[in-house]
């Protein structure tokens, strides 16, 4: 074993840049994929954690207005797989009326709710995942606002309406199970009952929440049919709990699924370059392995010999990544753990990252065996012979014109002849340009407002939603007659939102939202058909049309106020809003069944949308005014701000993974070359020039690269985004992509890394000496 | 033509060359013989540039090419010196002919037909037409051999360095390589070789023998045609001193 430690101790010493290389690669590997499970670890660990202490409800009904209670209390105790039921009262505060270090939330999308802490379950939690409680004069703040407009503990939110202003100290940060994430559109504040009551006398509008628990193995379908033909208070959005897990999932869970992914594919970079290192460098060995059999050695010694090597790495490397996953892996799960603590089972945060290492370093250390043990198969004359050196690469012609760039010839000559040894660096420069361009396409395609197009309308700039009051439609005429006389807008459309029966795949009802208005106005695009044209078409969203197993041309009877309507389906379109299942249909709803009106409005180019955006918020006090691309920021939320993290952590991780495998390329063909460059020396070839030729062949396998990889990120991210995204009812993205960055900046990044390792790496040139092919 | 003065050359601790100095002058035929690990070899790259030195310096038409930049160095190898080693040393991805051309096209003195004909004639010269479009490794040690003196020869050299021409090769290609060294030097060519064939060095005018890094013995011969029993009697006396 000490002799095994010595050698091993030696063979550092002498290739210490492609060790150093090696581990390197193999650290990043450890970390990553430890990080990627660390987090993945602590999501789990974090979310169960929420659904355990917090009890969010499987089924939720938001009601705006009147209810008659005993009949509620009597749907409950007629229905027996209901396990348990709670009444929010939940006291809506228009955002205007809502003051915070004094600018109002106006701006702010989301719904905003007074409540009370709940009884039973539903509970709103501490920062310490206990059950929050406030006194009078504090209030309990959504993390989401903690996070996005960076409330404390101890700031003061002051709501303010005519005469009435109301002071309240933050004395909590609150977590919320069922509204936590960006993509649940309403959030809660927690207050006292005697401010609740207070509060309500001068401002808001009640709105209830009808909330259950099921019995294991209950249906959230059954219960959602049976409360609507039961015509339970169902002025409102429905929820089910697989939704809010989908949003939590979708919101927590990309950033983990990435950096899993990333490390998986860094994981079979790392093996390539590693049986790469392993053949090169048994190539050279092959005389003192030879040597090795000749005294006696056995086969299994000489592999002990070898792996020794890449165990000590591997070992080295799964001690750091796992240490290094630590903070990392706290970095990217930070979010996860503001918005729902560490959870129940924190041991997977620890031993996820733990398998992870361990498993790589299986892979590593079987795939080291089996190429050693390939490479000794050859016989002991074979080896001492060195018949690797004998294999024939082909040859180049040089030009009958004369050489006018020698130093191009030359590489691209040799290029072609030794084009194999190239093939794993390209793989590698493939790999970095893909993992830096498609988190960046996918950023490019979220940020851009063309994105509400998977949210199930055409492209507009202003978004007016005007929903759940007793106003509606005096609010809705007063929108429609302002915007009519508006000189500044070019057009407009409104849509009426409001629900009808359809049955599932397994035969079940359920409530349909459909949206009824013109829908050429803001034209969008059809996965397959079009758009509704007459009262006799309906259009599905996608998931929509894949449960229902509905296909344009399909037939689909919905029933509305008891009665039958059937329609044929005449287009399938995206929409990830609303668990992506929606239709669009020309159906006249009763003013009191409209659920919410949207309306969507273009302006004249030119007319700056902020400005208009608030100039439409004082004339529709009432309604909620949006710029679209606020929309889509506010409803992704987070996930943007992961995926510039992600961006940002793929760039440094492939322009360091392209340095690398240069430096390691560059030193193994050098040293293959030697022979090579010290001819070129006697026969006048500057440094400089045998330089060029190395830089030349190896800049031209990247450009190659780096096309074949924007390629890939394009249409094969587009796939692996599409596929993401599916799962969220848009299944055919067109990845965005911002040609300057992607196609101009990113390539000459990567191209100006390798120029300059090339520069450095190549310096070993000057050492390579004809004295050194003499033996005297 | 060349002068070296007083060179030495180390390799970390151990002093290789010490304090040598001689003359080329043009037309000559010199031989460096010596022991093995002398510093043979040594004094040979270190006198055409290839090599560094420690202390003195090389003149080469009155350019000291031991202080020379790299580059400059570069062009002195290529137009003005031509290199053959022991085991004939080609570029694998270029056949015998490219390999021979190479040094032609990238010095650019004459025009690339004019290269690829002198380049054809050198070969027919040699004795190896016909093996143009081979493989390095599709053809003998000799014939290999002979195809480094005429990539040596493509840019017409002032000097032409060779290191053991004969040392791996039978004695009927040795034989073959010696006769051309001999009409190369008749025709003008300034020859320096390093060498254990006193074969080879009987050709030679001057012979230098190296022991220990130092000139042990310096002689010059008549011009004639059988020079190599005086050699043997002139090379007894340091193997007798060994």
């Amino acid at each position: 074993m000490i002799l095994l430690l010595h050698l091993v101790r030696k063979d550092f010493k002498r290739n210490r840049v492609i060790t150093t290389a090696l581990a390197v690669f193999l650290i990043l590997s450890a970390l990553l994929m430890a990080t990627g499970l660390r987090v993945a670890g602590t999501m789990n660990s974090s979310l169960k954690g929420l659904d355990e202490l917090a009890v969010p409800p499987e089924y939720l009904q938001m009601h705006k207005g009147t209810y008659d209670e005993e009949a509620f209390d009597n749907f409950v105790a007629t229905h027996e797989y209901i396990e348990d039921s709670l009444i929010v009262k939940m006291l809506d505060i228009n955002n205007k009326n809502i003051i915070y270090q004094g600018e109002t939330l106006e701006k702010c999308l989301m719904d905003n709710g007074f409540v009370v802490q709940n009884e039973g379950f539903d509970y709103l939690l501490n920062m310490n995942n206990e059950v929050a409680v406030v006194a009078d004069g504090e209030i309990g703040v959504p993390v989401y606002y903690a996070e996005e407009l960076g409330i404390q503990v101890g700031d003061v939110i002051t709501l303010h309406k005519d005469d009435y202003s109301k002071e309240l100290r933050v004395s909590t940060i609150i977590r919320d199970a069922s509204m936590n994430v960006a993509l649940a559109s309403s959030k809660r504040f927690l207050v006292s009952p005697a401010d609740l009551d207070e509060i309500s006398r001068h401002m808001g509008e009640n709105e209830y929440s009808f909330e259950f628990l099921l019995k294991d193995g209950s249906s959230t379908a059954a219960l959602q049919k049976d409360y609507m033909d039961a015509n339970m208070p169902a002025k409102g959005v429905a929820i089910t709990g697989s939704l809010l897990t989908m949003m939590n999932a979708f919101s927590y869970g990309l950033v983990a699924f990435i950096i899993i992914a990333i490390s998986i594919l860094l994981i079979l970079v790392s093996l390539l370059c590693l049986s790469y290192i392993i053949q090169a460098t048994m190539a050279d060995e092959n005389v003192t392995i030879g040597e090795m059999k000749a005294i006696g050695l056995t086969g299994k010694t000489i592999v002990k010999l070898y792996q020794m090597k890449y165990i000590i790495l591997v070992l080295i490397a799964g001690v750091i990544g796992y240490l290094g996953a630590i903070p990392f892996g706290d970095f990217f799960s930070s979010a996860v753990v503001m918005y729902c603590g560490y959870g129940t089972v924190e041991w997977m945060r620890w031993v996820f990252p733990l398998i992870g290492v361990i498993l790589l370093g299986l892979i590593v250390m079987l795939g080291c065996r089996r190429i050693i043990r390939k490479n000794l198969k050859r016989s002991v004359v074979e080896l001492m012979r060195g018949e690797e050196q004998i294999k024939k690469e082909g040859h180049y012609t040089l030009p009958s014109a004369g050489l006018k760039y020698p130093n191009l010839t030359m590489a691209f000559g040799e290029l072609k002849c030794r084009w194999k040894e190239y093939l794993v660096v390209f793989l590698v420069f493939v790999f970095s340009s893909f993992l830096i361009l498609l988190p960046m396409n996918m950023k490019n395609t979220i940020e851009n407002p063309s994105f509400i197009t998977y949210m199930g309308i055409g492209e507009s700039d202003i978004r007016v939603d005007i929903q759940y009051s007793d106003k509606l439609t005096a609010q809705k005429d007063a929108a429609l007659a302002s915007l009519e006389n508006d000189s500044e807008i070019t057009k407009y459309a409104i849509y009426e939102n409001g629900y009808v029966q359809s049955q599932n795949a397994v035969g079940e009802w359920e409530y349909l939202r459909v949206e009824s208005g013109d829908e050429a106005v803001f034209p969008l695009e059809y996965l397959s058909g079009s758009a509704p044209s007459d009262s006799k078409e309906m259009a599905l969203s996608y998931m929509n049309a894949t449960e229902l197993g509905k296909e344009v041309g399909d037939s689909m009877t919905v029933v509305y106020q008891g009665e039958e309507l059937t329609f044929t389906v005449c287009g399938i379109y995206q929409d990830i809003t609303y668990g992506g299942k929606t239709a669009k249909a020309a159906i006249d709803f009763a003013e009191n069944d409209v659920e919410v009106y949207i309306i969507y409005v273009d302006v004249h180019d030119g007319v700056a949308i902020e400005k208009k955006t608030d100039g439409l918020r004082s004339i529709l006090p009432d309604s909620k005014v949006t710029p679209v691309s606020e929309f889509i920021a506010q409803t992704l939320g987070g996930i943007t701000d992961s995926m510039s993290l992600v961006e940002a952590a793929a760039i440094i991780i492939s322009l360091l993974l392209i340095m690398l495998v240069t430096v390691m390329f560059l030193q193994l063909i050098t040293a293959r070359e030697h022979s090579a460059i010290a001819i070129k020396k006697a026969i006048g070839f500057s440094n400089r020039d045998i330089r060029i030729q190395f830089g030349i062949r190896i800049l031209v396998i990247q450009f190659l690269a780096i096309i074949v990889g924007t390629v890939l990120a394009n249409s094969l991210g587009e796939m692996i985004f599409g596929w993401m995204l599916s799962a969220m009812g848009a299944s055919k993205i067109m990845l965005l992509v911002e040609p300057v960055t992607a196609y101009l900046l990113c390539p000459a990044a990567q191209l100006l890394t390798v120029f300059i390792t090339v520069i450095v790496g190549t310096k070993v040139v000057r050492n390579y000496h004809i004295r050194d092919q003499i033996r005297e | 033509m060349i002068k070296i003065e007083q060179i030495s050359k180390s390799f970390k601790a151990t002093q290789v060359l010490k304090d040598i100095s001689f003359e080329i002058t043009k037309g000559d035929f010199t031989a460096v013989m010596g022991p093995s690990g002398s510093g043979k070899s040594t004094l040979l790259y270190s006198i055409s540039g290839m090599d560094s030195i420690n202390e003195g310096r090389v003149l080469f038409e009155e350019n000291n090419i031991s202080a020379m930049p790299e580059k400059e160095l570069s062009g002195f190898r290529l137009n003005k010196m031509g290199f053959v080693f022991q085991n004939a040393q080609m570029l694998k991805n270029l056949s015998i002919f490219d390999n021979i051309i190479l040094p032609g096209l990238v010095a650019k003195k004459e025009s690339a037909q004019a290269i690829r004909k002198h380049a054809s004639e050198l070969m027919k010269r040699m004795g190896i037409e016909g093996i143009e479009e081979r493989d390095i490794r599709e053809v003998s040690g000799g014939q290999l051999q002979r195809a480094s003196i005429c990539r040596a020869m493509i840019n017409h050299p002032d000097i032409l360095f060779l290191d053991e021409p004969t040392g791996a090769l039978n004695s009927v290609a040795a034989d073959q390589v010696f006769a051309i060294l001999k009409d190369l030097n008749q025709e003008g060519t300034t020859i320096m070789t390093v060498t254990h064939d006193t074969r080879v060095a009987a050709k030679a005018r001057k012979v230098i023998y190296i022991r220990d890094g130092q000139i042990a013995g310096y002689k010059e011969f008549a011009v004639r045609a059988d020079r190599s029993s005086e050699l043997d009697e002139w090379l007894k006396g340091f193997q007798s001193k060994a």
